[in-house]
């Protein structure tokens, strides 16, 4: 195209012209239902949600203006800082132990066979195509107190029943493992697939000098899927301070609000209250803070692109 | 070649046209109908109804009655939704903020809020004028505001109950034909019954969660204390004396020694704990008894029922609020007349409607019409169940109303409650945290202006 330019300028560049013209337009036409449903999906209920986090409005009587007093209500309830806080720690207990079992797991993945890379892969991913509604579910019958798996296997040991689920001290930790064991066959695949993507000349080299595997991992794996884990990293992070269904599932958000995570709380607010103000102006907040520490993850790590 | 290009241009965009305007029109179909309120065909109203899941024989009425009704004319037709408990409020909320809220529907708890918001169509131009007088002094409360009525009870409920195995007490030497009627001697039962039992079996199942304290137990906080959560004029909470003290440390003693489960072998207002006997006691509603009598047979004949146990201070007090059932007509109805007929034939017409509904559920609710309540009476099966007798004589008349102020209020004195009994934390610093936090629900929600004015 370029040389094309060089030969006959003007001819070129109008029929150049044309192409982008008629190339933009096809590109518009194509970008217009992903842009009519974000309209109507997301951009206007943005709006109108900001809108109503400064009404009072149930539904049945006119929105009544409050100004910021939802704002201040939610900035004000401990409750609200509570969850935001445990939302933090659930991410500290899933997304560390995710990425580092997927790791490990993938690293298994490349070092063995073909075939058998295939059965694990398979297994790995199984957990992501069921319905964490089922999961929950299923585990809340492992955590059973009087009849549960868990408590039966410990019980064989002679230890007495534990709680999972019916005790502060443990809940948290037990909707924890089930997000884990969901999250895991994603994260494994994708670092495989990232693993895959080195070039192996770089092992080849590294053995030559008589590197062991704990330093190919330090200098040319972890290195060489930096931007692999940083994308892990935000969407393991947002995924699981939005978690929901596990608690809704599984405890209700109790005991205790010991497992009332941020959109929980917020979805207790909707369902609760005869005002919808409150829930609107406490998922906005929530939107903020999570924007800023994703804001804030990027501006530590940044990525990069690779030197070949 | 200039052609081909072209050509294929063509093609994509034809393709990239057809993709867009097959989204388009999705998304206009997408468009629910206007068929919930309106649906009119040959001058026939259809009105939408939404009632909750219950037990079995529960939904039965349910259904018969909307049939029964259907065939009896041929003006109105109602469409019945059976929607379960659990999903029932984001339904709701969702369904009103669509404005596609049911026509008429069940209502649980007070009705102040609901009304507060304007949710709720009046029923006084609606329903005829006896059938409303006929509302018991008992049900008025949660019926009536400022004379003005919002809703039609169907039923009164005591929420604390409790429940025996009779055979479970037998074995452990303790009187099973009366149970017991303090809390002093429900823990010395529990102490007698605890070493006869087997793994996996408890002496009792409470409320054992913070939601749960929040409804369950505003009865047992006035057989306490002598009043609720709130001061009369609603500006403080009333939570910070002996009695709130005396009935966390009850519970607390139920929690350290092993009496209750640590995690919930069922729902308060569920059976199944009790139905398979893992427990001796069971503090639920009296609708547990139906559910016994549905799917444990068996266990029916070995359960004992008396009032929830009283502090040491109850001075003759109730240890229980009387739960209801209520339906209502929704404010934004197009239908209202025609909901209002719905409603005024299936539970404020002829009681011969409603006495299937009190015999299946084992004559565990109180019927809240006089009229009712003597054909229920009547019924051959009552004389096989005794504790009809209990529930509506015994339990039912001193029994409080459910509280009118904000959930979250209730919510809070539950989380104390869960707190001090898990040992999370003292009475003191849980009766603080509880303070700071109904506060907070009096201030955001101006309380002061909408305290009850008697």
């Amino acid at each position: 195209m370029v040389s094309a330019v060089t030969e006959r300028p003007a001819a070129a560049r109008a029929r150049t012209n044309t192409r982008r013209y008629r190339d933009t337009k096809v590109a518009y036409l194509f970008l217009l239902p992903l842009v009519a449903l974000l309209a109507i999906f997301v951009i206007w209920p943005a709006i109108y949600a900001g809108f109503l986090s400064f009404q009072n409005w149930s539904f049945y009587k006119e929105p009544e203006f409050v100004g910021f007093r939802n704002f201040i209500a939610v900035l004000n309830d401990p409750l609200f800082w509570a969850s935001v806080g445990r939302g933090f720690m659930f991410v500290l207990m899933t997304v560390p132990p995710m990425l580092v079992l997927a790791f490990l797991f993938a690293s298994l993945v490349v070092s063995v066979s073909r075939r058998f890379a295939g059965i694990l892969k398979v297994s790995i991913y199984i957990p992501t195509i069921i319905s964490s509604v089922i999961t929950s579910i299923i585990f809340v019958l492992m955590y059973d107190y009087s009849g549960g798996l868990l408590n039966w296997v410990l019980g064989s040991f002679g230890i007495d029943p534990v709680a999972w689920i019916g005790d502060p001290k443990w809940a948290l930790l037990a909707i924890a493992i089930p997000a884990i064991w969901l999250g895991m066959g994603l994260t494994s695949l994708i670092m495989v697939a990232a693993m895959v993507d080195i070039p192996t000349e770089f092992y080849e080299a590294a053995a030559m000098e008589g590197a062991d595997w704990w330093q190919k991992t330090a200098y040319i794996t972890l290195p060489q899927m930096k931007n692999i884990l940083l994308y892990l990293l935000i969407t393991g992070f947002v995924a699981a301070i939005q978690q929901f269904e596990l608690p809704l599932v599984m405890t209700g958000g109790g005991p205790l609000d010991s497992t009332t995570l941020p959109n929980l709380f917020i979805f207790n607010h909707f369902r609760n209250d005869i005002n919808v103000g409150y829930s609107i102006a406490a998922a906005l907040v929530m939107f903020v803070v999570l924007g800023s520490v994703s804001a804030i993850v990027f501006k530590f790590v940044n990525s990069e692109r690779l030197v070949d | 070649m200039r052609i081909t290009t072209r050509t294929r241009r063509a093609a994509v965009a034809a393709v990239g046209a057809l993709t867009v305007g097959a989204m388009l029109a999705a998304c206009g179909s997408g468009t629910p109908g206007e068929a919930a309120g309106g649906g009119d065909e040959e001058g026939v109203t259809t009105i939408q109804f939404w009632h909750r899941n219950f037990t079995p024989v529960e939904n039965e009425w349910y259904e018969g009655i909307i049939k029964k009704f259907n065939e009896s004319q041929d003006e109105i037709k109602v469409v019945g939704t059976q929607v379960p408990g659990d999903a029932w409020d984001q339904k709701m909320k969702a369904a009103q903020a669509a404005g596609k809220a049911p026509d008429i529907y069940t209502h649980p708890g007070s009705i102040q809020d609901a009304v507060n918001a304007g949710q709720l169509h009046e029923l006084d131009s609606i329903v005829p004028a006896d059938a409303l007088a006929e509302i018991s002094d008992a049900a008025k409360p949660v019926s009536e505001i400022d004379g003005t009525y919002y809703a039609y009870p169907l039923l009164l409920e005591p929420q604390a109950v409790l429940f025996w195995n009779t055979d479970m007490l037998d074995k452990a030497g303790v009187d099973s034909t009366a149970g017991p009627t303090t809390w002093e001697e429900l823990l010395d039962a529990c102490a007698k019954i605890q070493p006869t039992l087997a793994d996996g079996q408890y002496c009792i199942s409470p409320a054992q969660d913070a939601a749960t304290f929040a409804w369950s137990t505003v009865g047992q906080q006035y057989n306490f204390a002598g009043h609720t959560a709130l001061t009369d004029d609603w500006t403080k909470a009333d939570i910070d004396d002996a009695g709130y003290r005396d009935m966390m440390e009850q519970y607390k003693t139920l929690w350290d020694k092993g009496y209750m489960p640590k995690q919930p072998l069922a729902d308060y207002g569920g059976g199944k704990d009790f139905g398979e006997q893992k427990v001796a006691f069971k503090v639920s509603g009296s609708w547990m008894l139906s559910e016994i009598g549905s799917d444990y047979p068996d266990v029916l004949g070995l359960t004992g029922i008396g009032p929830m146990v009283n502090s040491a201070d109850a001075d003759g007090r109730t240890a229980t609020t009387l739960g209801n059932f209520k339906w209502v007509i929704d404010a934004k109805t197009k239908n209202a007349e025609a909901a209002g007929e719905f409603l005024s034939w299936a539970i404020a017409g002829d009681p011969e409607n409603l006495v299937p509904f009190f015999v299946d559920t084992q004559f565990t609710k109180a019927p809240v019409r006089q009229s009712v309540q003597d054909a229920v009476a009547a019924d051959p099966a009552a004389a096989d169940a005794p504790w009809s007798t209990v529930i509506v004589d015994d339990i039912a008349p001193n029994a409080i109303p459910e509280p009118t102020y904000p959930w979250d209020v209730s919510l809070a004195v539950g989380t104390a409650f869960e707190s001090v009994m898990k040992g999370s934390a003292s009475p003191d610093a849980a009766i603080e945290t509880a303070n700071n936090a109904i506060q907070t629900v009096i201030d955001r929600e101006g309380l002061a202006d909408k305290a009850p004015s008697e």
